[in-house]
Parts: C-alpha cells; structure tokens; sequence
C-alpha cells in the first residue's frame, strides 16, 4: 500500500520546484501587502495530483497495477491518500506562512482569519476531489475535466438563481445555532463526502476491465 | 505432477471475439510457450489469469482461486506485459522504492544487480530509454522479488535479435537460479522452441493443442508429396494440409506410424512456425 502511495509522489516530485516558487510568490506578495493567493496553492496541489491520472493512463498503469498484490484495492486508496496527504501538507505550509506574513506586517497573528480562510479552501479542494476522481475513474481524466466544469458551472448558476429570486435568508437564520460548530460539521461532512467518493471510485475500480 | 496453473473452461465474449472454452494446466517448474497468431486470445487470456478482465470458467495458480486470493498469489507472480507498465516520468529508483512497498519479498539488491547487468541507469527516466531498456527494465522488476511464477505477454515483440537473444538468455537463467515456472506468450515461435517444455497453441479464441514441446516437435511432422500422392492418403492420417504451387505439404501427427503405413520418403522435422502456418492456413 505505501508502494502505491510512494509512486504517485514520485510522479509529482518535478512539480515540488514550481510550488516552491509559488510559496516565494505567495510569501512575496503577502509581505508587499498584495493580493492574498493562498487559496491557490491548495488548489494547484490537486491539479498537480489529477495530472498523474493522465500518466497513468497515457502507460497502462492501471492495468499493470491490478498484476500487482491487492493492485485493485490499493492503487484508488493511495491515490485518494496521496491527494489528500499532498493537499494537507501545502494547506499547513500556508498557513505557517501565512503566519509569519500576518505577524511581519502587523505584529500580530491573525488566527481566526487565516484559518477559516484555509479551512474553506480545504473544503474546496476536497470537494474538487470528492466529484471529480469516482468520474475520472468511470470516464478518464479528460471527460472528467469537462465534467467538473459542467458541474461548476451549473452550481453558479443555480446558485446565482437562487440567491438573486428567493429569499434564503430564513435557511441562514433557522440554521444560525450551528454556527459555533460550523468548523465540526463542516470536517464532519467533508470526511463524510470524501469518503463516499473513495467508496464509489473503489466500485468502479473494481469492475473496470482493461 | 503439481500443478501451478490451472485454467478450466474460461470463456470471454466480446463483441468481435470470443475465447471459448480456454483449458490447459501449467506444471510446476515448467516453461510454457503459448503461441499464436496476432488476435488469437493470448492477452485475453493472459488478462484473465491475472484478473485484468471478468470471465466465466475457473483459474487457479498456486491450487487457490485466483479471484479469492488475489495477495496471496499476487506476491509470487512475475509479470511482463505488452505496452503496459509504470508511467515513464518514473526512473528505476522510483520503481525500487514502489515496489519495495509492494512486494514484502522485494529484493532492492536483485533489482540493482539486474539494473547494472542491463546498463541501466538507476536515475534516468523510463521515457529516456529505448524499447529494448525499457523491456529489460520490465523484466527486472518482474524477476525481483522471487516469483514462483512468471507471466510474460509478448516479451520480445518489438525487439531486434540481439536484444531478443538476450531477454531469452535472462530467463534461461531466472529459471536455472530459481524453482519457477514460466507461462510465456509469443508469436515469435523460435524463441519459445528451445527453452520451452510445453507449448500450448491457440487459434481464434481456443485451444488447438496443448503438448510437451519434445513430443510435438519429435512425432508431428511436415510430408511433401505430389498431388497424386496425397490423394493415397487417408483423412484421419492428418490433420492438415496446404497445397502449393508445385506440392502438397501435410501436417501428421506421427511421423513413424505415418512412414510405416505409405511410401512417401520426404517427411520434414517441423518448426513451431510450419506449425501455426499449417494450423492456421491449411485445410482439413
């Protein structure tokens, strides 16, 4: 199971230089008071892990991967870890820059701010992986592109509808006492949603012939 | 004698090909040439035993149900197979470190010895290397961690004789290093007739014959004889024929039985080649 996990790291490992770059960048920017891009980098980091399912297939991968001891199984698990592992370790690095940059410039660290906005931007990224890899597993990673856009786009506009027509405020206000465990509830769900996804990714894996 | 592989009645429908009724059994300690035309249902075949595709029928390797025990039988496998195998950005080192998370009997030490044997440069990416280095690199990771048993789809297609002459040789040696058994596919029949000691043929999705390559290459044999001749000759006494331009060439099955019975002196050793030719081509 490590194995599996080791070669999708391997095969990212080309891009470790451009998001060091990037926290340079972000650290930069931060500094001279810029624009905050600290969302991006989380997100970046999942583009990076959806690009090594083009290699994979481009390779047969996936169906040497199977000859391999418990190949089925492990090669969706460690792919949904390595996202994961790769997501968590940019979003922590980010927030320690993020500290440092909130302290250098106003001599404070501003936790709440910083958190929730890394919080959010997990939750994003998850979500991203949540949708897209049990469709990249049925269809490929260029179907799935254009699904997820198809998804994304659709979410805009249906929300843009509802929130410009009806009147949602009663939704905010019934569900105002949960606000105190908003960040619970909302790890709660994201664990709930990722796992679903593996779980889904997992069964078509395991019916997909090559 | 123990088995190793066995396969019984597996069968696979496509919609423009179908493998019917596919039945052989693999001894232990053998090499096993399976050969065939382009098409003919070896890498089906290949990919049912290793559970790439769903089929009806049963396989066993290691006498366990390969769909039940899919770790177990896994970690004592070698697999080579054609066009498919870890994404090219990797190097050999990457793979080292793969596998070694993989295999629990992963020997970094064997893969190395093959990696230098091979001139092949530990930290070099796979796209970098030709087709001949990327094969040789195959087989070395499917030879590292000792498997009983060695699956190999079309592991000389693409290569020139040197390099053909080669991998044949790493297997040869594989073979007299360890107890393992060989199931080895191939439409390159000179390859096979040497270090095989069964060859299993299979023509349009079934099993033609699946014998010890000694016997078939010692009893089955090619007649050339005129026309007339061959009209003299009894169905059952072969079991195909081809006629060109100047002659008749019969496929028997028993040169002796065959030159006891008629008096036609030209009775030709055949080749795995003339084999599948005949088989394919001839006329009943």
């Amino acid at each position: 199971m490590i194995g599996f996990i080791k070669k999708d790291i391997a095969m990212i490992k080309s891009n470790f230089k451009l998001m060091g770059l990037l926290f340079i960048v972000y650290a930069v920017m931060g500094l001279l008071g810029e624009m905050d891009i600290s969302f991006i980098l989380p997100f970046l980091s999942i583009m990076i892990m959806i690009s090594t399912f083009s290699y994979d297939n481009y390779n047969k991968w996936d169906a040497y991967s199977i000859t391999l001891p418990n190949g089925r199984k492990n090669s969706v698990k460690a792919k949904y870890l390595a996202t994961i592992l790769m997501i968590l370790i940019v979003s922590i690095i980010t927030i320690i820059l993020s500290f440092v940059i909130s302290y250098v410039n106003t001599k404070t660290i501003n936790y709440e701010q910083i958190l929730v906005t890394m919080f959010g931007t997990i939750f994003g990224t998850l979500l991203v992986l949540t949708f897209m890899y049990p469709i990249i597993y049925k269809y490929g990673v260029e179907k799935a592109r254009i699904g997820i856009f198809i998804i994304v786009f659709g979410l805009v506009v249906v929300g843009g509808f509802l929130l410009q027509y009806l009147d949602l405020s009663f939704i905010a206000k019934s569900l105002s006492f949960l606000e105190d465990y908003l960040i619970i509830i909302l790890i709660g769900i994201t664990i709930i949603m990722v796992y679903v996804s593996y779980i889904i990714s997992q069964k078509i894996f395991s019916k997909k012939e090559f | 004698m123990e088995n190793i592989l066995e396969i019984k009645n597996l069968c696979k429908k496509y919609d423009n090909f179908e493998l019917k009724n596919i039945t052989f059994d693999l001894p232990k300690g053998m090499i096993m040439g399976f050969i065939g035309e382009n098409g003919a249902g070896k890498t089906t075949t290949i990919k049912a035993i290793l559970d790439i595709i769903k089929y009806n029928g049963e396989i066993k390797i290691f006498g366990l149900d390969n769909h039940k025990n899919d770790k177990k039988i896994k970690e004592d496998i070698g697999v080579v197979l054609d066009d498919m195998f870890f994404p090219e950005i990797l190097t050999p080192n990457d793979i080292n470190d793969t596998m070694k998370g993989i295999y629990e009997n992963w020997d970094s030490k064997m893969f190395y010895d093959y990696l230098n044997e091979f001139s092949l440069l530990p930290n070099k990416q796979i796209k970098t290397f030709s087709k001949g280095m990327r094969k040789k690199l195959e087989i070395a990771s499917a030879l590292s961690h000792h498997p009983k048993l060695l699956i190999l789809d079309e592991p000389t297609s693409g290569l020139d004789p040197v390099a053909r002459s080669e991998v044949i040789q790493i297997f040869q040696s594989f073979i007299e290093k360890d107890d393992c058994s060989i199931l080895l596919s191939s439409h390159i029949t000179t390859d096979l007739e040497h270090i095989a000691d069964y060859i299993t043929f299979i023509n349009n999705g079934e099993i033609v014959l699946s014998k010890t390559t000694s016997e078939l290459l010692d009893k089955y044999g090619i007649v050339k004889c005129s026309e007339s001749e061959f009209k003299k000759i009894d169905k059952k006494d072969y079991i195909k024929y081809k006629k060109s331009k100047y002659e008749y060439e019969v496929l028997i099955e028993n040169k002796k039985d065959f030159k006891s019975k008629y008096n036609i002196s030209i009775i030709d050793k055949i080749t795995l080649d003339d084999l599948m030719v005949l088989m394919i081509k001839g006329v009943e």
